[in-house]
């Protein structure tokens, strides 16, 4: 009976209703459609960076991680590499010397950290030849070919085909220079691929810096859920002495990130929960209010007050529950629609690519979030109610009925 | 048999020091199955009266005894129970539940009561007979005129069988084949069932059907006459 009164008095004055409703919809969609752009926000950011730049997984000598020194290469790396290629959970693995130097071009000169790369295994770790917009990806033939960043060619105005030094201590701390012709420039929203990097073959690098073979870092790609720390252990099982490290310990501020990001949904939603629990009691308030009469007579024929707390609870609920369902479906909607064409920030691209973030962004909410949602909004509708449904109760029936 | 009991009853309103006596030392005793109104002028204290022995009101002092048990004591809990298990209300602004039908607000006080549900519809369905709007039962009261309104009415406060009916200005919106149609049902369930109605009201009309009235004045029963 108070379930039914109360659905029926959702339903007295469908404008009022609908307002709430709505409300309860735009509430949800803005807290959906929010979430589904930061995460494609974090997503891209991340993903940029690990499938550009870091890897899933990176390998060092210890002694090499602290300060880049070449006398630290990675003992038979080499071997290493091929043997850990094999394993399972492995979908790309390559390795690269490292050398910082500097890098001049007739006009100026620049800091730069020096790749000696494997072409074809770069190619699958970090997609590098998927990057160029400039020129072509290295193609085996030539000698001492170079691809540098877009920042890094605009910062030494350079072109393709232009002619840059780089600078260098070799292995035995003499100063060692060599000529590189620019054969591709790489564009990606990673900071260090567009100011930072320039890539060689490893052969070249090796040769100026006289280590032969050896090799400075192996960079893994690990397939699909696949658990970074499964294929350390294995590493650090395997091969006494070196520094496997996963991107989260390699780039610890992304991973904090990612975490600042799954909290800002709680921040989201507490902010839009806090506005909608203002509409819901100013709304129920009135609903409350405009009954005073009927209310009274309610409770003069011997309805209690527990009945007409409940009925009011109900009828906020009840306008929870209608509108809960539409907005994740309006939510979830735009959010589809959105993941298959993205959100074409463009217009605002150069200030987002700054931050290493790309211009098209692809929100995703995953099932988590429509539950937290879900549960989020029922709570704020029973807290929204807990006022004008004791407000109802404190009504004297005496005044009540005599209200006109 | 004694169904309401009032010794020495005394409601004073305070407002702003100003203090208003609306019932001054009432004594009254109303027998079951009694037809009986209370009359006087507008401010005479009839509708507090009426309140206070329906127990939405509370005295100041005195005592009211309904089938011999005293409410004056109770609290709001135990006063809401016993309006609900006791007393059958009629206002004068009909106070139907909107969104109801008239079979559901017929049925309201018995649903409160819990009654078993096929003693519910049967009770409903004979009560929305007698009052004549069986087949008026399942429009909302927006859709029923006034008169009709407050024969739903009469239907939910006799539907649990009321020790008593408080009805407080019951005609006062109704025009005169709409109260004589009302005054009609009443007498005759007050004969087929033998309850007991109590009237506030200032109608003549009413007055011509009541068997006792009381008349009332700044507060006090100045005249109480039985009729036929």
């Amino acid at each position: 009976m108070t379930f039914k009164i109360a659905w029926r008095n959702v339903w007295r004055n469908y404008g009022r209703s609908l307002v709430v409703i709505g409300s309860f919809v735009v509430g949800i969609w803005a807290l959906l459609f929010g979430t589904g752009f930061m995460n494609g926000f974090m997503v891209s950011y991340s993903a940029n960076i690990i499938e550009n730049d870091i890897s899933n997984i990176q390998i060092h000598n210890p002694e090499f991680k602290k300060d880049l020194d070449i006398k630290y290469p990675l003992n038979n790396g080499h071997e290493k590499a091929l043997e850990t290629r094999q394993w399972e959970g492995v979908k790309a693995l390559t390795t690269r010397s490292i050398v910082t130097g500097m890098i001049a071009s007739p006009q100026k000169a620049n800091g730069v950290q020096i790749r000696g790369i494997e072409i074809d295994n770069e190619a699958l770790v970090t997609n590098l030849d998927s990057l160029i917009s400039e020129g072509k990806y290295f193609n085996g033939e030539k000698r001492n070919t170079i691809i540098i960043g877009s920042k890094m060619a605009e910062n030494l105005k350079v072109k393709v085909r232009s002619k840059v030094v780089l600078t260098f201590n070799n292995i035995d701390g003499d100063i060692t220079a060599g000529a590189f012709r620019v054969i591709g420039i790489v564009k990606s929203s990673s900071l260090n691929i567009n100011q930072l990097y320039a890539y060689v073959k490893q052969n070249d690098l090796n040769k100026l810096l006289g280590i032969g073979d050896e090799i400075h870092e192996i960079a893994i790609v690990t397939k699909p859920q696949v658990d970074e720390s499964s294929i350390i252990d294995k590493y650090n099982l395997n091969f006494d002495g070196d520094l496997a490290e996963s991107w989260r310990e390699i780039s610890p501020e992304l991973a904090f990130m990612e975490e600042m990001y799954g909290s800002m949904l709680y921040v989201l939603m507490a902010i839009i929960m806090t506005a909608l629990i203002f509409g819901i009691v100013n709304t129920m308030l009135m609903a409350v209010l405009e009954r005073t009469r009927e209310l009274g007579v309610l409770m003069a024929v011997g309805m209690n007050r527990g009945r007409i707390y409940l009925m009011i609870m109900l009828e906020t609920i009840y306008l929870g529950l209608v509108g809960a369902p539409l907005g994740l479906l309006v939510g979830w909607l735009s959010i589809l629609y959105y993941q298959n064409t993205g959100v074409d920030l463009t217009n605002y691209s150069e200030g987002l690519e700054a931050f290493g973030y790309s211009s098209i962004l692809y929100p995703y909410v995953d099932s988590d979030t429509y539950m937290i949602i879900t549960i989020g909004v029922i709570i704020t509708a029973i807290i929204g109610a807990l006022y004008p449904a004791w407000k109802a109760t404190r009504l004297n029936p005496v005044e009540a009925i005599h209200t006109i | 048999m004694e169904v309401i009991k009032v010794e020495d009853l005394v409601k004073t309103y305070s407002d702003n020091e100003i203090k208003v006596h609306a019932v001054q030392h009432i004594d009254l005793s109303v027998q079951e199955g009694e037809f009986t109104a209370i009359v006087g002028p507008s401010g005479c204290g009839k509708t507090t009266l009426l309140n206070i022995l329906g127990g939405i009101d509370k005295p100041t002092s005195g005592k009211v005894l309904i089938g011999g048990a005293e409410i004056t004591g109770l609290n709001d809990r135990k006063l809401i129970d016993f309006r609900l298990n006791n007393i059958g209300y009629v206002f004068q602004a009909y106070n139907l539940i909107p969104v109801l039908t008239a079979y559901e607000n017929t049925e309201f006080i018995m649903l409160l009561q819990k009654w078993p549900k096929e003693k519910r519809e049967s009770r409903a369905i004979e009560l929305l007979e007698k009052v004549g709007l069986k087949d008026k039962m399942n429009n909302r009261p927006g859709k029923l005129s006034g008169g009709q309104q407050q024969r739903v009415a009469v239907a939910r406060a006799l539907a649990s069988k009321p020790k008593f009916v408080l009805a407080d200005e019951p005609t006062a919106n109704l025009d005169s084949s709409a109260t004589s149609q009302l005054l009609d049902i009443m007498y005759q369930l007050n004969q087929e069932e033998n309850i007991t109605f109590v009237f506030a009201t200032h109608d003549q009309r009413v007055m011509d059907r009541a068997k006792r009235i009381i008349k009332l004045d700044d507060g006090k029963i100045i005249e109480d006459i039985k009729v036929g």
